[in-house]
């Protein structure tokens, strides 16, 4: 065995795994190019003729256009959530930083409990909450759950604890108000961990299939990961070219976020944890 | 010095916790309530413990156990094994950041997305694997099938997880102090014996981490073989969340199926519970 992995080089290595990791993508991309005959024919090659134009406007024509109403959702949804989840988180977090107060460690311990329950568990109870709410089948049964991020309050914590309490003390000289020394010296003061969260829960809630699968029955509601797997023919069986489509229109801004900013997504576990 | 201001405190927490309460906290206390009732249709009474002992007796939800039991035995053993592998090349390979972000990549697709891809490239209609096996004189092979699917589960959750998990040990391994490595390489010990001895006991902390989140995630599978489940009939107990969720909105037991939730939750706690303090144990030991 040892003599097996050492008479392997480690580039041939590192070139074996690349071409199992990336074997899928490359499927995805080459398979945009098919329509459903070439597709059946189960080939690693673009298609000849190349049906990326057809496919690509056949998805957008797709049920009248409900595609780019996906889009539009996925788009809105995870901007608002991710955007609201992390100023509350940052808020949350300068609270805990900042100030002693009734329940502080207690109020702690419940939210590292609470983060513990699992999606499954709480989803269900949650869809009884909003239809009682009458918001079941509305954006904000996916918008009002999009706006936590418990693990982002930890997150934030790590962020502000590396904020010096003399930043703090100058602003109060100066005769800053709370808010302000929130706003113009805190939030200023973690923008990597600012910009680390919102990417985060953007990517969450584009990839969040379980919440609107379970909340959402109206298709015009629906963001792109949930639609893309209802293209069906009338008849109802998957159109295949076009969910691949589909699925490449879901993918592709998730690997541009993160193949550009992979610097503000490396793994964070042992950082948040130290 | 921090200030004691409660008032002040609450208001910057109150966005937060109003959100937090109205979907967890809320939902988690509704849910034990409701997990009383039986239900037929909009219709429900008081039944006390009894959905409990009902999911306690289902054979069907301690069955769908199997498939989480399945990934924690050979999944995560194997994904942790290719990744302290694969940091460690990553330590010696040229040109190492960009394979790093290719084995990252992966990771930045979703389960649903990862679980589409590969059930196709499985497919009796599209599977470009199907083509070769039969150039090599297998005939026309059918990849997906019940006996094959925890197979097929498991390439792909390794897929998706693998390079994440490098990843992580990567970076537990570039910040440890090359001072105890320098050392024994000096004494005279090889790479291989310096990676066994030395690297991977330092590694403990993250394995453990690694143990407990994917314990948990191994649990909780739903996004992909909900995916398969598009290709080939699975059972309704495929999963403990495929379960859930199927009891739910296949079957309409909705209580039922929240008491199933909250078991879930227990044995869930149950896991990071005896995982942490086996590891706090072990840090009382050798301190």
């Amino acid at each position: 065995m040892r003599k097996f992995l050492r008479a392997v080089p480690p580039n041939l290595w590192a070139i074996l795994f690349s071409m199992f990791f990336l074997l899928p993508i490359y499927w995805l991309i080459q398979s945009t190019t098919k329509d459903n005959g070439q597709l059946i024919q189960g080939t690693f090659v673009p298609g000849n003729p190349n049906h990326f134009a057809d496919n690509m406007s056949d998805v957008f024509s797709f049920n009248n256009g409900i595609m780019g109403q996906w889009l539009l959702n996925s788009t809105v949804y995870s901007a608002v959530g991710s955007l609201l989840s992390t100023l509350f988180c940052a808020m949350a977090g300068f609270a805990f930083r900042r100030y002693h107060f009734i329940g502080r460690k207690l109020l702690f311990m419940i939210i590292l409990g609470f983060s513990l329950v699992p999606a499954f568990t709480t989803t269900l109870p949650m869809f009884m909450e909003f239809k009682n709410l009458n918001i079941l089948n509305s954006i904000w049964a996916v918008i009002i759950p999009s706006c936590v991020n418990v693990f982002g309050v930890y997150l934030m914590v790590v962020y502000w604890n590396q904020v010096p309490e003399e930043m703090f003390d100058a602003a109060v000289i100066d005769g800053a108000g709370e808010a302000s020394i929130f706003f113009r010296i805190g939030l200023p003061g973690i923008r990597p961990g600012l910009i680390t969260l919102v990417i985060i829960s953007f990517v969450a809630i584009w990839n969040n299939y379980f919440l609107p699968l379970v909340m959402l029955s109206d298709s015009s509601r629906f963001p792109l990961i949930l639609g893309i797997t209802t293209i069906n023919s009338l008849q109802g069986f998957p159109i295949y070219n076009l969910r691949i489509m589909g699925a490449f229109l879901t993918a592709l801004p998730l690997l541009v976020i993160f193949s550009v900013l992979q610097r503000f997504l490396a793994p964070q576990l042992t950082g948040a944890i130290k | 010095m921090r200030k004691r201001h409660s008032v002040r405190a609450y208001l910057f927490l109150s966005p937060f916790l109003v959100f937090f309460i109205m979907v967890i906290v809320y939902p988690v206390i509704s849910g034990v309530i409701l997990s009383f009732f039986g239900q037929r249709g909009a219709k429900m009474w008081f039944v006390g413990i009894k959905n409990y002992a009902s999911v306690l007796a289902d054979q069907k939800f301690w069955g769908s156990f199997g498939m989480p039991v399945f990934l924690l035995l050979v999944q995560i053993p194997l994904m942790i094994i290719l990744g302290i592998f694969i940091a460690f090349l990553f330590e010696r390979v040229k040109g190492s950041s960009v394979y790093r972000l290719i084995f990252y990549l992966p990771y930045a697709l979703p389960g649903v997305i990862a679980g589409i891809l590969w059930s196709y490239m499985f497919s009796k209609s599209m599977s470009p694997f199907v083509p070769l096996f039969e150039a090599l004189g297998f005939g026309k092979v059918e990849l997906i099938t019940n006996g094959s699917l925890p197979f097929i589960l498991l390439v792909i959750i390794l897929w998706e997880w693998t390079g994440y998990t490098a990843l992580l040990l990567y970076s537990t391994l570039v910040s440890l102090p090359p001072e105890y490595a320098e050392a024994a390489q000096i004494d005279g010990a090889t790479r291989f014996q310096i990676a066994i001895h030395i690297k991977i006991p330092l590694l403990k902390d993250t394995i453990i981490l690694l143990l407990i989140f994917n314990s948990i995630g191994a649990i909780q599978v739903f996004n992909e073989p909900k995916m398969l489940g598009g290709l080939i009939t699975l059972p309704p107990n495929f999963t403990p969340a495929m379960y859930i969720y199927n009891e739910a909105f296949s079957y309409g037991a909705f209580t039922y199926a929240i008491a199933m939730g909250l078991v879930l939750a227990a044995v869930i706690f149950i896991i990071s519970f005896f995982f942490m303090k086996s590891s706090v144990k072990e840090l009382a030991v050798n301190a």
